[in-house]
């Protein structure tokens, strides 16, 4: 693999991350991180949708017209965002559910505009279909790590699973009702750019 | 090639969405049946936990074609009434014809207009351990969307078996606790409907009086959910109230009926023993 491509894949997930660097898909980040499942199938779907609509759009790239190239894009991003939340409600009908509107809210997810038009019109189809696919990679790594912490301690599962024992709530424990509110997802995303950024200093402005 | 002139655009941008259209339409044709069968297993489901079958979690495990098969085989009768108590029609049972959330909303929207010979309300009588458990739906408007669910009653048509609510968009922790927190729900248990009030039941802010038999608590922190579901369930109650104020009488007249047999049978036996003793 040559060292342009791996960078390609490589840097979205951390160095160029879409969410903590970018801050790009910051709303549905916020919204769909209550628990680690709906965040996990949210990331896969944003993976799938990036990925093939950069792959699809790059295939195209040479004969949009230029004038009308973001309404081309917004189609093709709009077909993919639709086919995926059809096969959601047909193959996984409660998490669909559970994420409700923001599935289709992924057609406005600056993620995926942000791709085609900086990256998908000027490369070929399958690095575009990486680039995307990484990009996809990196916001779904960060809405799990945000997921995780809010499940764990807004209602003290795992993937729906008890991990908190119950003798926990029996001495007196209690979940932090605050963690399950958007505002907490918003403190826990910066914290994460916090850390990101002492660890890479070349990311603080001067 | 030049992509700018005005001719190839049009061209272009037409070729490309009759080329979606069609993608969607046939994606939308090929999955349709297994998203509708989606839906109504979620919706029987929610009928079985309000009738206290089993909890939706374990429904939710056994999958589509058990879900149905346990409603075919617990379901007695699947009733239309109109707002007059008249059973005007029936749900085919063997096909688990039941109604969903748009349905419920159609009835909803003629309910407010109230034209009680036009409604279609849905009534759902189960065989359970010997007993009948009729569930009822009731639909409304939380505080960001649509919220409904289904009210279980006892044979008595007056005491809660149960009880399951689902929403579109509650929030996550506090309105939503109407579906997501089993003790919300265990709270119908056991409580009544007063059909002769205005307000046949409340959920009180603040705490249910005590003594109160036809109130519960309402979730801290979810005022307008809370107020919501209970407009929602007094609306929906009152519409069915002519079927169950029927059903009620129904079930005194047999209650009586059954009484004076046995105080006939009463006297009769103090008859013979009177005969016996002389």
């Amino acid at each position: 693999m040559n060292a342009k491509l791996k960078e390609t894949i490589l840097n979205p997930i951390f160095k160029g991350n879409p969410i903590t660097v970018l801050v790009l898909g910051i709303c549905s980040a916020l919204a769909v991180t209550v628990q680690l499942k709906g965040a996990f199938v949210m990331g896969l779907s944003v993976i799938i949708v990036t990925g093939l609509s950069s792959f699809v759009v790059s295939l195209m790239r040479n004969s949009i017209p230029n004038r009308v190239r973001i309404i081309v894009q917004l189609v093709v991003v709009s077909l993919m965002v639709i086919v995926v939340d059809q096969l959601l409600k047909a193959f996984s009908y409660s998490i669909e559910k559970q994420l409700s509107v923001y599935v289709g809210l992924i057609i406005t997810n600056c993620i995926v505009m942000g791709r085609i038009e900086a990256f998908g019109l000027a490369n070929k189809p399958i690095p575009s279909l990486l680039d995307g696919i990484s990009n996809g990679a990196g916001y779904a790594l960060i809405l799990l790590i945000v997921a995780f912490f809010r499940e764990l301690l807004g209602s003290g599962t795992l993937f729906g699973m008890r991990v908190i024992p119950e003798s926990f709530y029996a001495a007196g424990y209690m979940n932090n009702g605050l963690v399950i509110l958007p505002p907490m997802a918003l403190i826990l995303l910066g914290c994460i750019v916090w850390i990101q950024r002492s660890i890479q200093k070349d990311l603080q402005e001067k | 090639m030049n992509t700018n002139n005005n001719i190839y655009t049009i061209i272009y941008t037409t070729v490309v969405v009759i080329l979606v259209a069609a993608i969607l339409a046939f994606t939308s044709m090929a999955l349709k049946p297994k998203q509708e069968a989606n839906v109504k297993a979620e919706a029987i489901s929610q009928m079985l936990t309000a009738a206290q079958f089993a909890e939706k979690s374990e429904l939710e495990a056994l999958g589509n074609d058990k879900i149905l098969s346990k409603y075919v085989e617990s379901i007695d009768k699947a009733l239309i009434v109109n707002g007059k108590g008249e059973i005007v029609d029936s749900l085919d049972k063997a096909k688990s014809q039941i109604y969903t959330e748009s349905d419920l909303k159609a009835q909803n929207y003629l309910i407010k207009k109230g034209n009680a010979d036009a409604l279609r309300l849905p009534v759902f009588i189960f065989n359970k351990e010997g007993s009948k458990v009729t569930v009822i739906p009731c639909y409304g408007a939380g505080l960001w969307g649509p919220i409904w669910g289904y009210l279980a009653f006892n044979e008595d048509l007056t005491t809660f078996a149960g009880a399951y609510f689902d929403h579109a968009s509650e929030t996550p922790g506090l309105g939503a606790k109407i579906k997501d927190d089993p003790a919300f729900r265990a709270e119908f248990v056991g409580k009544t409907t007063d059909l002769s009030e205005d307000r046949i039941f409340n959920i009180v802010k603040g705490g249910a009086k005590e003594g109160q038999t036809n109130a519960i608590d309402a979730i801290t922190g979810a005022t307008m959910t809370s107020k919501g579901l209970d407009v929602a369930i007094n609306l929906w109650l009152q519409a069915y109230k002519p079927y169950l104020e029927s059903g009620v009488e129904t079930i005194r007249q047999k209650a009586q009926a059954a009484a004076a047999l046995a105080q006939q049978a009463d006297s009769l036996a103090v008859s013979d023993s009177t005969i016996v003793a002389e």
